[in-house]
């Protein structure tokens, strides 16, 4: 293990998912953006015309909004000189063999192919603005679980899609989700039917290959009454020399009794903007849960919301957000209580060195009539060394007085007992801090699957190397 | 930049603050404060009302006040009071006797009518006056510190103030002094219409103790006047300031303060705020703690009923390592009151060992009321101790089950519930007059 002072906090990314194809594309829309470019996309997509005019509007919506003012600093994005749509191949592939073969080798090398045969129920695998890979068990097929692309959903099932697209999040919501309304390409459109329960994960693998290139994937999750899913997704880029643009919209729908996991282990290369918009609702005694793990990007401004509908809705997020060097992680939750007798629970670990920023931001919301309800927020954040920065925003908004909300935040350094016990014990002092990282986080990663938690721990490890110079 | 259109309610300023010009001339203000006038209009003419869109007053509206800021007058002016009888009987009753234990200055509308230091005060060489006549007679000391922690571009109430700036207090305590009596001021409103702004300095030299009491009321009366003052505290190293502020406006007035206080080396300051009465209020409270080893205690609450409103916006400011923070605000809140309380630590970087704590602790008694909490944190220092934590609830059953079972009617279990909820707040204020004061005002307002 290293112990030189100067090291990247991101050392190792390069070589593991920093690689990049040459580009191969069987379409790339040219740079920026306007009302052509949006008509290009949906007419290569051979969209019904509603989309098309939902498209359209958003982009007006995005043109009308301003940028946000807080949060990270995005004036940097210049929204002219992105590619907004690059198709990578002419179509999706069904087997493993069809995926083209340096998409393969990509995919390869990250390990999807295995996993999948391994202990995944589905897999979708998006490169670029398309998704080139999608499967699913045909086990889970024979009883009515839907998951394939979103452009594949929107062909194979157009009236569920008209009927839930953009409900959960209107494309006026915010700058970000119009943008993505209007040139939404790719994501995962899920559909669990009544009773079904999905025991092992469903995976959705993103991957940026070209410059200056925006992805802009949309998720729709329909977990019907008493169903349940586990939804994990995963994200890489190569590392380009100029920006990339992630700008996603997932919107979930839990119903009676339902619950849903959502969890994203998003571990972009340092030059990718993630701006996010997720948002989930959750009616009668349904469980919605976010596990939010932010490692990589420059900047991540994303707060999964819940909204929790009906009275016994639960609402459950976990996140991590670890800040290296030139890295912003506005990472956050929301909980929204719009029915009596509903709980949430928000637990965030922040962690922030070599100069990076991370933080929580967030919001509890009792809406009027929304009686019995009860909120913990609990944030804690690490800061390793003088440069970094924590910041804790936690917003409280109660209209209702018989309610139990509570919200604690602590921020720390590594304590010295805690370093001096590891150390006395013959444990180096760099690995004695990521040790203490590790179980800091613990709480967290304990929710994930065990492959992801491996996976959870070797980034946190790559995270702290060469830390304690 | 000015977005000001000939219909902006901000157009009133203008002339107000040429018209205080011209009387600060007659007035025989100091030629120093004047120039600053000049400079605080000359910021004003630039700013323009405060915007929703802006955080800090998204959650408060001020909207109805504006309407009718053209009609206010910033010049209302009392005959001064030859002794204590002169004052306005409620002024009279909250001093209770106790004029002799105090330096008393009193404000009534846009003038201090009563300043009266105590011969103790004198002896020790302690400065008790209104704040006009210290920029007349204390320039060297007022002069440079007057406006370096509030900053007339902060705002346009802010800038507005310091422009038509009439009143307020200055008391400053020499090296070393341990004022041995509190000192007292009052604010009081007339009338209707009204716009006060007076601007306090409170000058607690190295080594030096001070206790001080300010405490703001006037009856209800139909019409909306606004209260735009300002206080900049300074504690100096080892020294240690008790401030109190009693807000008990009549629920007419709009009340917007700014509090500003710098502690020094190993200096101590604690602050208690409390709100209780007047239409709408926005206070900020900014305490710097700018020497290693500063010390700041704040202390607050509010208690809101009918259709009142409160935004009480704190910073904790650690400038300098080893210092330490502590605040806690409690806020109770009944029929359709509201509240906002928005705090902030912010950790400068190198800031190391900073022990800095935050707490906000609500409780609702009707299901009309509303809180908002948002306290934060921005730590860019490692090496340091940084904890906040916001509660809201209501009167739990089971608490009123286990007083009501013992024989208390329900009110009374209640009143004793929200009694004990503000107890740990009213126990740090100085003086048991006014200690007592507050516990009776509270007791009234659970009703």
């Amino acid at each position: 293990m290293s112990t030189e002072a100067e090291i990247d906090v991101r050392d190792g990314y390069a070589e593991k998912y920093g690689f990049h194809d040459t580009e191969q594309h069987v379409f790339k829309s040219r740079k920026g953006l306007d009302r052509d470019i949006v008509q290009q996309i949906s007419k290569l997509k051979g969209e019904p015309e509603w989309m098309l005019e939902y498209r359209l509007k958003a982009l007006d919506l995005f043109e009308s909004k301003p940028m946000p003012t807080w949060g990270g600093d995005v004036a940097a994005i210049d929204f002219q000189d992105i590619y907004y749509y690059v198709k990578p191949t002419s179509e999706e592939a069904k087997s493993w063999e069809d995926v083209p073969e340096d998409m393969k080798r990509t995919f390869d090398k990250l390990g999807i192919p295995e996993a999948e045969q391994k202990f995944l129920a589905g897999v979708g695998a998006q490169y670029d603005s398309e998704v080139v890979y999608h499967k699913i068990k045909e086990s889970l097929e024979k009883q009515g679980v839907i998951f394939l692309s979103m452009d594949q959903g929107l062909k194979d099932h157009p009236e569920l899609v008209k009927q839930y697209f953009g409900t959960v999040i209107p494309s006026s919501d915010n700058k970000f989700a119009a943008l993505n309304s209007a040139v939404w390409s790719g994501g995962s459109f899920i559909y669990v039917p009544k009773g079904v329960q999905v025991d092992v994960p469903l995976q959705a693998y993103f991957r940026i290959n070209t410059k200056d290139m925006g992805q802009f994937e949309r998720t729709l999750i329909i977990v019907d009454e008493d169903a349940y899913v586990h939804y994990v997704e995963g994200c890489t880029a190569p590392i380009h020399s100029s920006d990339s643009l992630h700008s996603a919209v997932v919107e979930i729908v839990v119903k009676k009794g339902g619950r849903c996991r959502y969890t994203t282990i998003q571990n972009w290369s340092n030059n990718v903007y993630n701006l996010v918009t997720k948002r989930a609702v959750a009616y009668a005694n349904a469980t919605m849960e976010w596990v939010d793990g932010n490692l990589g990007s420059k900047l991540t401004m994303k707060y999964p919301a819940i909204y929790m509908m009906e009275p016994g809705a639960h609402g459950e997020v976990l996140s991590i957000a670890f800040a290296g060097k030139g890295q912003h992680q506005d990472a956050g939750a929301k909980a929204v209580h719009c029915a009596p007798n509903t709980s949430s629970t928000i637990i965030s670990k922040s962690i922030s060195k070599d100069g990076g920023r991370a933080g929580y931001r967030g919001l509890v919301k009792v809406m009027k009539g929304a009686v019995d309800c009860r909120s913990t927020v609990n944030c804690d954040a690490l800061i390793l060394d003088e440069h970094s920065r924590s910041d804790t925003y936690p917003y409280m908004e109660i209209e209702e007085d018989k309610v139990t909300i509570g919200h604690e935040a602590t921020v720390s350094k590594i304590g010295d007992e805690q370093l001096f016990y590891l150390m006395a014990r013959g444990i180096p002092e760099d690995e004695a801090a990521a040790m203490i990282v590790s179980g800091f986080i613990e709480p967290i990663v304990k929710e994930l699957p065990m492959e992801y938690a491996v996976e959870m721990n070797r980034l946190i490890q790559l995270q702290m190397e060469g830390s304690v110079g | 930049m000015s977005t000001t259109t000939t219909k902006s309610p901000a157009h009133a300023a203008g002339p107000w603050a040429e018209q205080a010009i011209t009387r600060a001339g007659t007035t025989r203000e100091g030629a120093w404060a004047l120039t600053r006038r000049k400079a605080a209009a000359g910021t004003l003419s630039t700013l323009s009302l405060p915007k929703r869109e802006d955080e800090l007053w998204r959650r408060t509206d001020f909207g109805t006040l504006e309407q009718s800021l053209a009609g206010l007058d910033p010049f209302a002016q009392s005959p001064t009071a030859r002794n204590v009888d002169d004052l306005p009987a409620a002024v009279l009753e909250r001093i209770a006797g106790e004029a002799g234990n105090a330096a008393l200055v009193v404000q009534r509308d846009a003038g201090v009518v009563l300043e009266q230091t105590h011969p103790t005060l004198q002896k020790q060489g302690v400065t008790v006056c209104s704040l006009d006549r210290a920029t007349r007679e204390h320039e060297a000391l007022l002069a440079p510190r007057f406006g370096s922690l509030l900053h007339d571009d902060y705002d346009w109430y802010t800038a507005m103030g310091a422009s038509v700036r009439q009143g307020g207090l200055f008391v400053h305590v020499p090296k070393g002094v341990k004022a041995e009596i509190p000192v007292r001021m009052f604010h009081w409103i007339d009338g209707a219409g009204r716009l006060v702004a007076p601007r306090t300095v409170v000058v607690v030299e190295d080594g030096a103790e001070a206790t001080i009491l300010e405490e703001m009321l006037s009856e209800t009366v139909e019409g909306a006047s606004l209260h735009a003052g300002g206080v900049e505290v300074f504690v100096g190293a080892n020294a240690k300031l008790t401030y109190a502020q009693l807000q008990d406006w009549g629920r007419n007035v709009f009340h917007y303060g700014n509090v500003r206080a710098q502690v020094a080396q190993d200096g101590e300051l604690q602050w208690m705020q409390v709100m209780v009465g007047g239409r709408m209020t926005k206070a900020n409270g900014y305490f710097d703690l700018d020497g290693s080893g500063a010390r700041a205690y704040v202390n607050g609450f509010m208690f809101g009923d009918a259709r009142q409103h409160f935004h009480l916006h704190t910073l904790q400011r650690h400038l300098k390592p080893h210092c330490t923070s502590d605040l806690l605000i409690k806020c109770c809140l009944k029929d359709k009151a509201r509240s906002v309380y928005q705090g902030l630590i912010q950790v400068a970087e190198g800031a190391q060992r900073t022990d800095a704590y935050q707490a906000n602790r609500n409780l609702l008694l009707s299901d009309q009321a509303r809180a908002d909490s948002i306290p934060g944190l921005e730590i860019l220092a490692n090496d340091v101790r940084c904890t906040h934590g916001a509660t809201l609830g209501y009167v739990e059953p089971e608490h009123l089950y286990y007083l009501m079972a013992r024989g208390l009617p329900r009110v009374e279990a209640q009143r004793l519930i929200v009694e004990a909820f503000f107890e740990p707040v009213i126990e740090r204020i100085p003086l048991a007059t006014v200690r007592d004061r507050l516990r009776g005002e509270i007791e009234r307002k659970i009703g």
